[in-house]
């Protein structure tokens, strides 16, 4: 599908209420509700989101979530809408306006397959609010590929073998283009110094490097 | 029907043997490759599984009416509602299609089980319009836990008032429902330790290790009538749609599977799970698409990783190095249900006439132990290389002069296809400089930084087997070729199609491959076992060379015609050993006072037949080995033993290797061809992973002088060590 | 993640006025910086302030204008803005070159993706990384009255300063900063105050709950770096130990700074990250450096000096040795780099 010529507009999603000062979750009911589960925590600790309560608290009311208006530019593409607060910017990109190059592989800042660039600069996308992109450029592995034309990076990606299953790759993509903006000519131990929060459990760094490298010109045959 | 042909050299090639970039990589690099949670359906749900905080408690009693009311919710399920027995309930290793398993095992194997045993085990799920709702509506399910007593250490669970994972004991039950170890013996070990001049005897130690896989599980299941499609990351499509119809009542016609990418796989996405039918289930009491989403960490504890082991040897040598008996009691941390065997394996390199090897394959409360990349091989051949490493030493022996006496050779009784394992060793020691870098007074250099080698070496299956493939060309002279494969990493799809073009003889261009989908391919055996290559590879030849043969007799297809051809071949070796194998070489320096171990140079030797496509079997080798570097120096889940639960959970708790901690690794293939497989193919993709861990501990010892004889060597154990 | 709403503070003050309405409202409450770990904790709903529940409103400190840069301050003081990046922090040319062991903590931290959204005050104040906490047992850091620790798995624990809670202060800026004599600044409902990273930081034995004395409704602003003249002779590093090569935690580091005449060091100031609940200054090593020569045996009396009160726990005894080591280095390096 063209998304380039569709997404030229900006893109409004349907209107949405506005933020609201006062819109919250009863306190004093999940505060009672936590403090009968710590009895029981005190022993069994909690398992991330998976914990089960035992106290008794009223089912949550359809209160309104908060939501903020954002504008922001994505791959050049200026889209305005309504994020909920709690939105993460990879939600925002992978769910709401369908770029999923970026990938989830963590979501918890460890493993880098979320990086995007935001004003140029890497980010772990799992770990920034959209709210907090309001304003701001955002680019992603979708936008690195111009007219039909890869990038020399990408194209040392290919030449390299440089993606196995190819989860971490746009994360990897990202961090070495923005690292690349900045130092045209890296050594091997500055590319694995820039690229050190990007995991990859193929384990197939020795071929990234060796792929960002050989996209500088300065790299050996493959 | 034998399978050996006459040899093709390179020379003849046209495609295999040269660098072919991956036929998908430009969507690899773009992001346009779709894996699982890339799909979107229309009304699709988002699902989210309630674990279990405890590590062994019955569930008394469970309320979902709460969570039913929250607005957004649209289905809640648990072991009340819905009592499905995964993977057809199978119980030992590698028979998971087994039905005859299926009806006599007394450990069944539900979606939802009560009483749960681990801290992560899925209690219930729920499906909602948005994933936050989802998250949310799993705070509202009150249940009431019994807690029982659990166990949480291998060897204690055998011990008598061990609190009892099942009724029956905690001894795992074999696939004929027998709770009894697995032995092998091979002559007399104990004439064999009687015999010898000295004999030797250690215990060591191996963790566990998840998979880590970067792409988490998920599951996006969508019912059409009385038929389902399941988009999956799977390491076997097939398997995966067979194992889904029994353990949802369905003809495999009722199931459609696809996997069109997927992150990683290691051997954690092979085997079916509790995912798919969870995804099924709350699909169909929805009416609605339902995309299950687990969060790294409920991948991380509700999947499985490599059994942790205890293995206790007893080794007899003979005063001139003739290793006489080897005695391996082993303890498999299996968690509390058996997904594999727990196999150790190790022994088998050495031509040792007296070997008894006994392993217990225990449950615990710990999460579920399975297949990950070589399953049974780096913990054993860590420890086996090890101790003969030490051995070596001991005698005043170089340990490849004590590898080279002592390893399996092919006999009148023990007969290869070919035989490359002194070849690999003496290639390494000599691109290595074995004699320049090992250390012969290990611990011997001055000053805090200490260098020191060593090395391991082996031999791992690399057998034929039946597969599919299909292959329609029309008038235009496209080939178009229906394989079952997904990709996990090593690049299967661009592999079928490179075998395909060598054998029509047409370039890689012309064959376009359909993968990844039931309903448009035949049976492939999947990305497990390292056979995707030689068997559904092996299948490619034979529709290629029937489908030559078919345009000989009835000329290139015109107009609207196709020629179709497809094969199934069931090839054999004739009690032949087909056997891949391998050399690692190390060198590590280590900071005796920071604790600290930094690779300075690793050199891989490998024998895997004929290398089809030289770029990604490198790099397949070159990530296993650092997959084993891990295990060696980093990976390991810690329990709590007071309240049983996980406390390094995740890439950062299991502090995987960084691009910065990741040394150069060296690849050398020495290529045959045996006349088996396509072309001569063996297998690559686990080999470079069991001899890391061995290697690098054998160096530590060769740099510090002090054998490490518990993974990983993480700076806290050698500091200790040297204090 | 639970319901809540974001609000951007427009500055300090704004920023406190925000906290107090909404928890008059009832409503729980958290500042934020750069968020790269407060939404892992709000995912994984794990306590962040003991006592409160999971946020319903986070009040975003980034947009608080003139937070995000080194500036002179006064004839006396640098102030670096709490809302700089801890990536701008370890390239600014003052930092490095006036102030080495803070750029060297800086880019010691995490990952550059975190360094380039982390904060100098979100890196002060992160929660603890014990395993226990993190995994939402109901210890002291989250409200309860248990070290898990004690009796269970403490490979990554204290040596120094613990108990009841065993935790190690998660900060690698802070060793650096109370090394250099930073003072810290803090606006809450009556103004803002200045405090010694002796104040600011507190023991688990005065308050088991928390890392330091901010209230929930106070915000760490800036720090306030005292001017080093440069005929001074000031030189300082870190350094740092982890278990691989780069995102973890210190398991133990030295923030170092020295003041020296030639090669003899006129007073010390040594600061141990990663072994202790709180940034651990050792006297009896600076006292060991103060009018004397460095020496490799001076460096090593230094180094024991240092681990002179440590108590390991079950499974910590290495980090004893470790910290000796990399105290005695890194004064051995500095005295090696005149």
């Amino acid at each position: 599908m063209d998304r380039k010529k569709s997404e030229k507009e900006p893109r409004e999603l349907p209107e949405s209420h506005e933020p609201q000062e006062g819109a919250h979750l009863s306190r004093r009911d999940f505060l009672e509700g936590t403090g009968a589960a710590l009895g029981v925590a005190g022993v069994a600790p909690r398992l991330g989101v998976a914990e089960s309560r035992t106290a008794v608290v009223a089912p949550q009311e359809a209160e309104a979530v908060p939501r903020t208006r954002i504008r922001l530019t994505v791959n050049g593409t200026e889209h305005r809408l309504d994020a909920e607060d709690r939105w993460t910017l990879n939600e925002l990109l992978r769910d709401h306006i369908e770029l999923t190059g970026s990938k989830i592989g963590c979501n918890r800042g460890e493993c880098g397959a979320c990086t995007v660039l935001l004003d140029g600069e890497p980010i772990y996308s799992c770990s920034t609010l959209a709210v907090w992109a309001d304003g701001r450029a955002v680019q992603t592995v979708e936008g690195l590929e111009q007219d039909g034309e890869l990038t020399p990076l990408q194209q040392a990606f290919i030449d390299h073998d440089a993606a196995q299953c190819g989860f971490c790759t746009p994360g990897q993509l990202m961090t070495a283009t923005a690292m690349l903006n900045q130092n045209s000519s890296p050594t091997a131990g500055e590319v694995r110094e820039a690229l050190v929060g990007n995991l990859c459990r193929c384990s197939n760094y020795n071929a990234i490097v060796e792929a960002v490298l050989a996209s500088t010109g300065s790299g050996g045959a493959p | 029907m034998s399978q050996e042909q006459a040899s093709r050299p390179l020379e003849a090639m046209n495609t295999v043997g040269r660098n072919v970039p991956r036929i998908d990589a430009y969507e690899r690099v773009t992001g346009k490759a779709t894996y699982t949670r890339d799909v979107r359906l229309p009304g699709m749900l988002y699902a989210r599984i309630l674990r279990s905080p405890h590590p062994h408690a019955r569930i008394r009693s469970i309320d979902i009416s709460r969570a039913e009311a929250l607005p957004g919710v649209r289905s809640v399920v648990t072991h009340e509602t819905h009592q499905l027995i995964y993977s057809s309930g199978s119980v030992a290793g590698g028979r998971q299609y087994n039905d005859a398993a299926k009806d006599i095992t007394t450990h069944l194997r539900y979606m939802f089980d009560n009483p749960v045993r681990y801290v992560g085990q899925p209690v219930a799920a729920v499906a909602a319009v948005d994933r936050h709702v989802a998250e949310e509506a799993l705070q509202l399910i009150d249940i009431d836990y019994e807690e029982l007593p659990f166990v949480i250490d291998a060897e204690r669970a055998l011990e008598s008032g061990a609190a009892l994972v099942w009724p029956e004991g905690n001894l795992a039950l074999d696939y004929q429902n027998q709770a009894r170890p697995m032995v092998r013996r091979v002559g007399d070990v104990s004439a064999g330790l009687q015999a010898a001049d000295r004999v030797f005897e250690d215990r060591y130690t191996t963790a566990f290790v998840q998979d880590g896989q970067m792409e988490p599980r998920s599951a996006l299941a969508e019912w059409h009538g009385d038929k389902v499609t399941i988009h999956t990351p799977t390491q076997g499509i097939s398997n995966c749609r067979h194992d889904n119809a029994r353990d949802l009542g369905l003809e495999d016609h009722q199931v459609q599977i696809v996997c069109k990418y997927m992150g990683g796989g290691f051997g954690d996405k092979n085997g079916s799970y509790y995912f798919d039918l969870i995804a099924a289930t709350l699909a169909k009491e929805a009416d609605a698409p339902v995309l299950l989403e687990l969060t790294r960490k409920d991948d991380w504890l509700g999947t499985h990783g490599r059994w942790h082991t205890i293995q206790d040897f007893k080794v007899g040598v003979k005063q001139d190095g003739t290793v006489t008996a080897i005695q391996m009691h082993g303890y498999s941390g299996m968690g509390p249900y058996l997904r594999r065997s727990g196999g150790i394996s190790g022994i088998e390199v050495y031509a040792c006439p007296n070997t008894e090897r006994i392993i217990y394959p225990v449950h615990t409360n710990r999460m579920v132990s399975g297949n990950f990349r070589a399953p049974s091989d780096p913990q054993g051949f860590f420890a086996m290389q090890s101790m003969m490493d030490d051995i070596a030493y001991k005698l005043g022996v170089d340990p490849v002069d004590f590898a080279k006496q002592n390893m399996l050779r092919p006999t009148e009784d023990v007969r290869f296809t070919n035989y490359t394992m002194e070849e690999c060793i003496e290639r390494g020691a000599q691109l290595f400089d074995w004699q320049g870098r090992r250390r012969p007074e290990p611990g011997s250099d001055p000053g805090p930084v200490k260098r020191g080698a060593g090395m391991s070496f082996m031999m791992f299956r690399s057998g034929v087997g039946p597969s599919s493939a299909i292959l329609r060309v029309d008038s235009e002279q496209r080939y178009t070729l229906f394989v079952g494969v997904t990709d996990i990493g090593p690049g299967a799809k661009t592999t079928m199609a490179l075998i395909a073009a060598e054998e029509l003889g047409v370039p890689l261009s012309q064959v376009e491959v359909v993968w990844g989908d039931t309903d448009r391919c035949p049976y492939s055996v999947g990305e497990s076992g390292s056979r995707t290559t030689t068997q559904t590879g092996y299948a490619v030849v034979q529709a290629a060379i029937d489908l030559k043969e078919q345009i000989a007799e009835a000329g290139v297809p015109t107009g609207d015609e196709v020629l179709i051809a497809s094969a199934t071949p069931t090839p054999s070796t004739q009690g032949r050993r087909r056997m891949c194998f391998g050399a690692h070489f190390v060198e590590v320096e280590t900071d005796v006072r920071l604790g600290h171990v930094r690779i300075s140079k690793y050199v891989a030797v490998h024998e895997s037949g004929r290398i089809l496509n030289p770029l990604p079997a490198r790099d397949q080798i070159r990530g296993a080995a650092l997959q084993g570097i891990g295990q060696a120096l980093h990976e390991d889940l810690l329990y709590d033993a007071r309240n049983g639960h996980p406390l390094t959970a995740g890439y950062y708790g299991a502090r995987h290797l960084t691009h910065m901690d990741a040394p150069e690794i060296e690849v050398t293939f020495i290529e045959t061809d045996d006349g088996f497989g396509p072309y001569g193919a063996k297998t690559v993709g686990e080999a470079g992973i069991i001899l890391g861990p061995a290697a690098v501990a054998n160096a530590i010892f060769n740099a510090i002088g002090h054998r490490m004889r518990d993974l990983p060597i993480t700076r806290d154990k050698i500091l200790e060590a040297l204090s | 993640m639970k319901a809540f709403a974001n609000r951007n503070a427009g500055s300090a003050s704004a920023a406190v006025s925000r906290a107090q309405e909404a928890i008059g409202r009832g409503q729980s409450v958290s500042f934020v910086a750069g968020g790269t770990d407060l939404l892992q904790l709000m995912k994984d709903r794990v306590v962040n302030r003991p006592g409160s529940d999971l946020p319903d409103v986070l009040v975003n400190l980034k947009t608080i204008p003139g937070l995000d840069d080194v500036r002179l301050s006064g004839p006396d003081a640098f102030t670096v803005g709490g809302m700089m990046t801890l990536d701008a922090l370890s390239r600014h040319t003052v930092i490095r070159d006036e102030y080495t062991v803070l750029a060297e903590a800086a880019e010691s931290v995490a990952t550059p993706q975190i360094r380039k959204a982390g904060t100098v005050a979100g890196n002060v104040c992160q929660r603890p990384w014990c395993w226990y906490y993190r995994n939402g047992f109901e210890c002291h850091k989250a409200g309860g009255s248990v070290c898990f620790s004690v009796r269970g798995e403490n490979q990554l624990h204290a040596i120094f300063g613990g108990g009841p809670s065993f935790i190690v202060h998660p900060s690698d800026l802070a060793p650096a900063l109370v090394a250099l004599d930073a003072s810290f600044r803090i606006v809450g409902p009556d103004g803002q105050r200045f405090l010694s990273g002796a104040d600011f930081f507190v023991l688990p034995s005065e308050d088991a709950q928390h890392e330091n004395v901010l209230r929930d409704d106070e915000v760490l602003v800036s720090v306030e770096l005292p001017i080093r003249p440069s005929e001074a002779g000031v030189r300082s590093a870190f350094h740092k130990v982890m278990d691989r090569e780069a995102w973890t935690h210190a398991l133990a580091s030295a923030a170092v700074v020295l003041e020296m005449d030639g090669d003899v060091c006129r007073t010390a100031r040594i600061v141990l990250g990663g072994v202790a609940p709180i940034p651990w200054r050792v006297p009896e090593a600076e006292e060991q450096l103060a009018g004397k020569r460095i020496t490799p045996e001076l460096a090593r009396r230094v180094g024991e000096a240092a681990i002179a009160g440590a108590r390991a726990m079950s499974r910590n005894a290495y980090k004893i040795p470790l910290t000796r080591e990399i105290v005695e280095r890194t004064v051995l390096s500095l005295a090696a780099s005149a």
